[in-house]
C-alpha cells in the first residue's frame, strides 16, 4: 500500500476544464407565492404570525421554527425597518474588485421577528450606522416581476 | 455505562495551497495508507464499515458519494458519506461502534479546493434562491455582516480579531503539515484589502487542499491496536436554521447548544479549567472570538481580553488553535473539521515537537462549515 513514484515535474502535469450546466426551476411554495405576488402587486412585505409563540415571520413560512405549528395568518407588516447589522462589499462573486462598492443589510422588519438581506441605497457607505431607520424603495410597477429585486434597495428615512 | 471508543490511527497529507500532483481521490489514498499502516490495520480485511464526507459538485461530480469507496480501501463493503462536516463523520462512525455491531470503522474527509474554478458561485449556489440568491454578491459578505453585528453587540474590536490571525499564523510556522504559516503583525491585517466591511483579506483563511483518514476502534479492539489510544469522551452536534433572516447575527448558538451537549457526556462543569487545549473553528478571525464564548470559555464579550492578555497563545492557559487553525493551516471545507480533530489527537499523544501544549490530557476539537451554513459540531477527545 502505498504511493512509491509521484509526478515530480510540473510540465508533466495535465488539467482538464469541467462545466456543469445545470438548469431548474425552483418554486417558491404556498408562503413565497403568496410573499412574492403581494411585492409584484402591492408593493407590500407580508409575514405570518405564529399567536403560540408570538413570532413573526419575515420572509413568511407556513410552519412555525420554534413550535412546528402550521401558519396560516399572514399580515402585512408594512415596509420599514431598522439595520441590525450591515457589511460594505468590495469583492465581486469571482473576487475581482468592484467599480463601486454595494452595502448589504440585515433589516429588521419593523414589529416582526424576521426581515430582508437587501442592498442599502441613497446613502453614503461612511454615514451607515447600526439601528438606523430604513424603508423599502420598490421598483415602478410596470418593472415589477415577482422577484425580491422587485424592492431596488432599503434608503434612510 | 456507555461503551468506549478510540482513534486508534491517523493518517493525513500536507495541507497547500494547490495539489496538481494528485487525483482528488489519490489524496484521500495517500491519507489512508498512511492511516492504516499507523493503525495496523488492512481495510479489505480488519475494517467493518467506512465513513466518508463528500459534498455534491465540489469534485465536479454529483452523487459524489458514490466515488468514495476505492481510495479508502472499501470497495463491496459497507460505506456510508455524510454530506457534511469530518466531525459529523466521525460521530457517526462512532454510533457504529457504539452498537456493538462493528468494532472497527474509518472515517475520511478531503479537500481539494485548487480544482473549483468558480469557487464564489459555487457557495452562491448554497444560498436561498429566491430570497439571497438573486442578489448575486459575494459569499465573504455573509462574513461582513455578522462579524459587524458581533463587534457591535461584544465591544470586540478589529485589532482583538487582527491578533487572532497573528497568533494562528505564528503557530503555523511551527507546524509542518500547515500551509500558510507566517509572521505578521496586527497592522498587516488591518491594513491588508477591505474584501467586505470589517472584514480584511487576512481575516479570511485561504483555501486549501488535503485529505485526513482516521481509524476508530472498541475498546477492547483499539487497546490491542495501539499503546496511545485517544478516547471520545463526548460529542454534541447542532444546526441553527438556514435563513438569513431570522438566524442570529451575534452570537454562535448553534456552537453553545452542541457544547452543552458535548459537556454533559464528558461531565465537563467548567470548560476552562477541565479542557487543556482547542481546536475550534477560525474560518474567519472573528469566528474565533466568536466560538470561544459560545463554547462557554468565556462570558461573551470577554474573547477579545483573552487574546489581548495571551490566554490562547500554546504557552497560555488555553491554548486555542496552536496548529495554525484554519488562517494558518488553510480552509478545508468538509474536511476542516478533520484538521482540528487530527491536531488534538497529535497534541494528546504529545507528538508535535515545537508546538507542544504541555500536560494536553482533555482536547476539544470543534467545527462550522463557512458561510452561509450555521452548523456546528463538537467532539471532545481525552487519553
Ligand atoms: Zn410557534
Amino acid at each position: 500500500m502505498g504511493i512509491t513514484e509521484k509526478i515530480n515535474r510540473n510540465i508533466d502535469i495535465t488539467s482538464w476544464k469541467g462545466k456543469i450546466p445545470v438548469n431548474y426551476i425552483y418554486t417558491a411554495g404556498i408562503a413565497g407565492e403568496k410573499f412574492f405576488r403581494e411585492i409584484k402587486d402591492n408593493a407590500k412585505i407580508v409575514g405570518t404570525k405564529c399567536e403560540k409563540c408570538e413570532v413573526t415571520y419575515v420572509p413568511p413560512k407556513i410552519y412555525c421554527e420554534r413550535c412546528f405549528a402550521r401558519l396560516e395568518n399572514y399580515i402585512d407588516v408594512g415596509t420599514k425597518g431598522t439595520i441590525h447589522t450591515f457589511t460594505i462589499l468590495h469583492e465581486n462573486l469571482d473576487g475581482t474588485k468592484k467599480e463601486e462598492p454595494t452595502i448589504i443589510a440585515v433589516v429588521k422588519i419593523d414589529g416582526t421577528d424576521g426581515g430582508l438581506i437587501h442592498w442599502l441605497g441613497e446613502i453614503d457607505p461612511k454615514d451607515v450606522k447600526i439601528g438606523m431607520h430604513i424603508k423599502a424603495v420598490f421598483k415602478s410597477k410596470e418593472k415589477r416581476e415577482g422577484s425580491i429585486l422587485d424592492i431596488k434597495y432599503f434608503k434612510p428615512i | 455505562m456507555i461503551k468506549k471508543v478510540a482513534i486508534v490511527g491517523v493518517g493525513y497529507t500536507n495541507f497547500r495551497s494547490t495539489t496538481p500532483d494528485l487525483s482528488y481521490r489519490e489524496l484521500t489514498y495517500e491519507a489512508a495508507t498512511k492511516a492504516y499502516e499507523e493503525a495496523g490495520v488492512d481495510p479489505r480485511k480488519d475494517i467493518d464499515s467506512f465513513v466518508s464526507t463528500a459534498e455534491d459538485f465540489f469534485e465536479g461530480y454529483s452523487i459524489a458519494d458514490e466515488y468514495c469507496p476505492d481510495q479508502l480501501g472499501a470497495v463491496l463493503k459497507p460505506v456510508n458519506t455524510i454530506a457534511g462536516d469530518f466531525l459529523q463523520s466521525l460521530i457517526t462512525a462512532y454510533m457504529m461502534i457504539l452498537t456493538g455491531r462493528l468494532n472497527i470503522v474509518a472515517v475520511q474527509a478531503m479537500s481539494k479546493a485548487s480544482n473549483m474554478t468558480t469557487l464564489g458561485e459555487l457557495e452562491l449556489f448554497a444560498f436561498d434562491p429566491v430570497f439571497n440568491r438573486p442578489l448575486a454578491e459575494n459569499p465573504h459578505f455573509v462574513a461582513g455582516l455578522e462579524m459587524n453585528r458581533y463587534l457591535h453587540d461584544t465591544k470586540t474590536t478589529r485589532e482583538q480579531c487582527a491578533k487572532v490571525v497573528v497568533k494562528n499564523k505564528k503557530n503555523a510556522l511551527n507546524n509542518p503539515y500547515a500551509g500558510h504559516g507566517a509572521k505578521i503583525t496586527v497592522e498587516d491585517v488591518l491594513n491588508s484589502k477591505i474584501i467586505s466591511y470589517p472584514l480584511t483579506h487576512l481575516d479570511i483563511s485561504p483555501a486549501s487542499d488535503g485529505a485526513v483518514v482516521m481509524v476508530l476502534a472498541s475498546e477492547e479492539i483499539a487497546k490491542k491496536l495501539t499503546r496511545k489510544p485517544i478516547w471520545i469522551r463526548g460529542v454534541g452536534w447542532c444546526s441553527d436554521t438556514f435563513s438569513l433572516e431570522s438566524r442570529d447575527w451575534g452570537e454562535s448558538t448553534s456552537t453553545r447548544l452542541a457544547a452543552e451537549m458535548a459537556y454533559k457526556m464528558a461531565d465537563i462543569d467548567n470548560p476552562k479549567k477541565e479542557i487543556d487545549v482547542v481546536e475550534l473553528s477560525d474560518i474567519y478571525s472573528y469566528k474565533e472570538l466568536q466560538h470561544l464564548e459560545a463554547l462557554k470559555f468565556c462570558n461573551k464579550g470577554e474573547a477579545g481580553k483573552m487574546i489581548d492578555n495571551g490566554i490562547t497563545e500554546i504557552g497560555g492557559e488555553l491554548p486555542v488553535n496552536p496548529s495554525g487553525g484554519s488562517l494558518g493551516v488553510g480552509h478545508l471545507y468538509e474536511c476542516s473539521g478533520a484538521q482540528k480533530t487530527l491536531e488534538i489527537v497529535l497534541q494528546l499523544r504529545g507528538e508535535v515537537g515545537k508546538r507542544q501544549v504541555k500536560n494536553a490530557n482533555i482536547g476539544l476539537a470543534h467545527s462550522w462549515r463557512g458561510v452561509p451554513t450555521t452548523t456546528s459540531v463538537i467532539a471532545i477527545l481525552g487519553n
